[in-house]
């Protein structure tokens, strides 16, 4: 194995008295696809802009290429780049704003083939578009001008803050081609977050999952928030908007999150051991993942999504489609608090 | 009223036969108020970027202070100056009273609350974001610093023209430090205030015509400026 591009060893970061991030440990490999996913506060943007040296963290270190980094290290600032989630031109055109990072590198002279090359990358017209003011651009247009000037500068990591959360879908196709081909033509790294799950697991190599600033699993956990109620002597959980309940073992305190991995999902609802709990919802989307080509099912139990893997027979048995009410299981024993 | 019009008439006459006396006052005074506003800016900016930039212990007390000090009273600076650069004063050795770079160091006292209390503003009013996006495409602090404040060039640009109009028009500093001395320290506000109370409503009408027009002109400048950048 390659050694890694990224390591990450006791970091801690707080705002005041609020900690955002605990990692660890964390290495990401070189030329890979690391997805971060989870809720909004969960500590993505934050750990993508220690990534990216635009905080230094307040405790723990970075290494990068097996070197501590930190905002302003010589030996990363020219190698890694972030977008972040609001596109931010600066009071300049197009062509200025793309070639920007060149001149900082020093490639002053004429950048104009690797400016328009950038925009055509995300599907812009350079005649159209390089004289155009910042303030001449629509939303979409703003956002892939800005992951123009990411690209034009070729880095060995390229850090994506949610990058299509805010444009129309055509936009969002031209993004995420765009930044595939970042890995593909020169071997980027590409750290990207986003709540769009179903296109991570297309690409990536790995997934985390954020919550509270700590990772914890690969993103197929369905987290349930509190409060809980009990039921009768033992059971505790919730009851969910279609009535069905939702059993958990009794939690740590009335704010605790459950972590709930389903094991399986059936068509006939039959439990296959004490232990197994089944609850009955709604399949809503089936996705691919692009690395194992596993399928797995998204299932609406009341409002809560739950995703499985499906098995091998239900793959080839094609039964299992969008609409279609099926069954999950789960087991109290293996649900985790945090 | 026909003495103001009369004013008028002469003004012209006296700026288009190239009155020696005139032409002495309105060049000393675009030296004068040069040297002031290229000093203060040249302090101003970067101390202006700092009080707006970075958050530090005492930072709101000393922004009130700026910010007071940017009322100061041309004759209050005045009479500091003076005491300062008079014989008698610590900077008596330099010869600067009566001089015309002793007025320009008055001025640049009261500039300087001006550029540094308006650069601190314009880069407050920056977007967090533009440090982010900055940063992120691989500046060093050097290049952070300059490409941050020409995104801010439009909130400096407005500091120093401010600043710029408060030089060209004090009295205090350029009467009680320069002496308004013909041919030598006399600046057009100077030679306005003595030629009113000499009854030659002329020469000032004239004068006050040229100071406008130096305003007028220093804006246009500007205007184009912020088209073009």
């Amino acid at each position: 194995m390659a050694p890694s591009i990224y390591e990450i060893r006791s970091l801690e970061h707080s705002y005041g008295d609020k900690t955002v991030v605990t990692i660890e440990h964390l290495a990401v490999q070189p030329g890979s696809i690391l997805g971060v996913i989870g809720p909004n506060g969960s500590g993505k943007s934050s750990l993508l802009r220690l990534l990216g040296l635009i905080e230094r963290p307040t405790r723990g270190k970075i290494l990068f290429n097996g070197r501590k980094v930190e905002p302003f290290s010589d030996e990363a600032r020219f190698l890694i780049t972030l977008l972040p989630q609001e596109p931010f031109l600066m009071k300049r055109s197009v062509f200025n704003n793309v070639s920007y990072g060149l001149k900082l590198r020093g490639n002053g002279k004429d950048n104009t083939a690797r400016v328009s090359e950038a925009l055509a990358w995300v599907g812009l017209s350079s005649r159209e578009f390089a004289r155009r003011p910042w303030y001449a651009l629509s939303g979409g247009e703003a956002q892939r001008v800005a992951l123009a000037a990411r690209l034009a500068l070729k880095p060995k990591v390229l850090l994506l803050d949610e990058p299509t959360a805010s444009v129309d879908a055509a936009s969002a196709q031209l993004i995420k081609e765009a930044a595939l081909r970042a890995r593909q033509q020169w071997g980027a790294t590409l750290i990207v977050a986003s709540h769009d799950w179903q296109w991570l697991y297309e690409i990536c190599d790995e997934i985390l999952h954020l919550f509270k600033g700590r990772i914890f699993g690969t993103g197929r956990e369905t987290i349930i928030f509190g409060p809980w109620q009990k039921f009768g002597r033992e059971k505790w959980g919730k009851i969910l908007s279609d009535k069905q309940q939702l059993q958990t073992p009794a939690p740590p305190n009335q704010e605790a999150a459950a972590v709930i991995n389903v094991l399986s999902v059936s068509e006939d609802g039959a439990a296959t051991s004490e232990e197994d709990i089944v609850l009955s919802g709604t399949v809503s989307r089936l996705s691919l993942e692009g690395k194992t080509g596993q399928l797995f099912a998204t299932v609406l139990v009341g409002d809560l999504p739950f995703t499985v893997g499906l098995t091998l027979q239900q793959k080839q048995a094609q039964s299992i489609f969008p609409g279609k009410v099926i069954f999950i299981h789960y087991s109290l024993d293996r649900i985790k608090w945090i | 009223m026909d003495f103001i019009l009369e004013g008028f008439f002469q003004a012209f006459d006296l700026l288009a036969s190239g009155n020696a006396e005139a032409y002495s006052a309105i060049w000393a005074t675009v030296k004068v108020s040069s040297y002031s506003i290229g000093c203060s800016l040249l302090i101003g900016i970067p101390l202006g970027f700092f009080l707006g930039y970075f958050d530090f212990r005492g930072k709101k007390p000393l922004r009130t202070v700026v910010d007071t000090l940017m009322a100061l009273p041309t004759v209050f600076i005045g009479l500091l100056v003076y005491a300062f650069v008079t014989q008698r004063g610590p900077l008596g050795n330099f010869g600067l009273l009566f001089t015309l770079p002793g007025i320009a160091i008055g001025q640049t006292i009261l500039a300087l609350p001006i550029v540094i209390g308006l650069s601190a503003t314009a880069v407050e009013s920056m977007d967090e974001k533009l440090r982010i996006a900055i940063m992120s495409m691989g500046a060093n602090r050097r290049q952070l610093f300059i490409s941050s404040l020409w995104e801010a060039r439009h909130g400096l640009l407005a500091g120093a023209i401010a600043a710029y109009g408060r030089v060209m028009t004090e009295v205090g500093i350029s009467m009680m430090v320069g002496g308004n001395i013909k041919w030598h320290t006399r600046t057009i506000t100077t030679a306005i205030a003595l030629e009113t109370n000499k009854g030659q409503f002329g020469l000032g009408v004239a004068l006050g015509l040229v100071l406008l027009a130096i305003a007028f002109c220093v804006n246009i400048s500007v205007s184009f400026l912020r088209r073009r950048v």
